[in-house]
């Protein structure tokens, strides 16, 4: 499976992707985890200690091709390689691969950011699960960064921003060569919320998450879900969705 | 006064916005509010409804396409680019929805 979350910030992307990613590293799957976010989330959710693990400096030099972008991996180090040194390990063996985090300026990060966008570039199928977690709003889903994902899957709650967000963020269905672009409702408390995301986004809506105190409660202390509250609804809820992407995924 | 909210995802940036704005309009200042996010909301939060927010979100989208021409001063931006809010504020969605630098997040 190959999936990436997209959604207004604070919908539950990180949660609900965290949440996929030790189902399926429990399950005994390969599973590389995503995050292109700049700013903290799915270590915690994943329950990875490390919240700032970019590309190195040294992995990455200027690029000399006219056009190309400003940076890129060292001639040698191939985006599998790359996968295999720089990305941090999490529970299960998740291998969890990192944008790195804004700590200055933007144009400090451009050489991690640069070097990361490559990877997600080469990266080939390759017998692993993979699931990303984009950052919140519109922008690095339009700028393709989803691209390595053969599901696009918007999260929505049923608020008017949040579902106004997913609305725009269908849209990603019409760029050049799209994935396949799904939506998961998220703190659902009632059935008619569901109808709400179908009804404003057009997309099809293959998960359903119930509004559940055991997430937010996860979420202050910094702890994965699935360790502080394994059975509660939402994580069955994850579960459920987990089955679904493995069905669509033919696996 | 000029202030920027800024923070996580669904931390609350945008509520708090359109709070402040709407508050102090109450209170007879001159309020103008911009969205400056590559996902404008703020519409909603300051009460103008999903088709008047996207209406603006569009005009800011065509000036990014060549299609309008931009504001050569402040008060041209405000007058073309905005819409009335209630409580008398005004509101203009003002983020640069399209960038060049594709490693840009």
């Amino acid at each position: 499976m190959r999936v990436a979350f997209v959604g207004k910030g604070g919908s539950g992307k990180s949660a609900i992707s965290g949440t996929l990613v030790r189902i399926l590293a429990a399950e005994g799957k390969k599973v590389l985890a995503i995050d292109s976010d700049p700013m903290p989330g799915l270590a915690f959710s994943i329950g990875v200690d490390l919240t700032d693990v970019g590309i190195p400096d040294d992995a990455v030099e200027e690029n000399p091709d006219e056009g190309g972008p400003r940076y890129r991996l060292k001639p040698g180090i191939t985006s599998a390689e790359a996968i295999e040194k720089y990305a941090a390990y999490g529970p299960d063996g998740i291998r969890f691969l990192q944008f790195g985090k804004l700590r200055g300026p933007s144009s400090e990060l451009f050489r991690s950011q640069m070097a990361f966008h490559q990877i997600l570039r080469e990266l080939k199928p390759n017998g692993w699960s993979v699931v990303g977690d984009l950052p919140g709003g519109t922008r690095q889903p339009f700028f393709g960064w989803g691209r390595y994902a053969r599901m696009l899957i918007v999260v929505a709650e049923p608020t008017a921003k949040s579902l106004l967000s997913a609305r725009r963020l269908a849209r990603l269905e019409l760029m050049k060569e799209a994935p396949r672009v799904v939506a998961v409702a998220n703190k659902v408390r009632e059935p008619a919320d569901i109808e709400l995301v179908a009804a404003h986004t057009d997309l099809e809506v293959i998960g359903a998450v119930p509004e559940d105190q055991a997430v937010v409660d996860a979420d202050r202390r910094g702890r994965p879900l699935i360790d502080e509250a394994p059975d509660c609804p939402a994580v069955a809820a994850v579960r459920s969705l987990a089955r679904t992407l493995q069905q669509e995924a033919g696996q | 006064m000029r202030v920027a909210v800024v923070g996580k995802g669904g931390s609350g940036k945008t509520t708090t916005s359109a709070i402040i704005a709407r508050t102090m309009a109450r209170h007879g200042l001159s309020v103008v509010a911009l969205d400056c996010d590559t996902n404008p909301n703020l519409g909603i939060s300051l009460g103008l409804g999903d088709d008047e927010t996207e209406r603006l979100v569009a005009m800011r989208e065509a000036l990014d396409e060549g299609e309008q021409e931009h504001a050569p001063s402040w008060d041209d931006l405000i007058d073309r680019f905005g819409s009335d809010a209630p409580d008398g504020v005004r509101f203009a969605v003002v983020t640069r929805i399209q960038n060049p630098e594709p490693g840009c997040p």
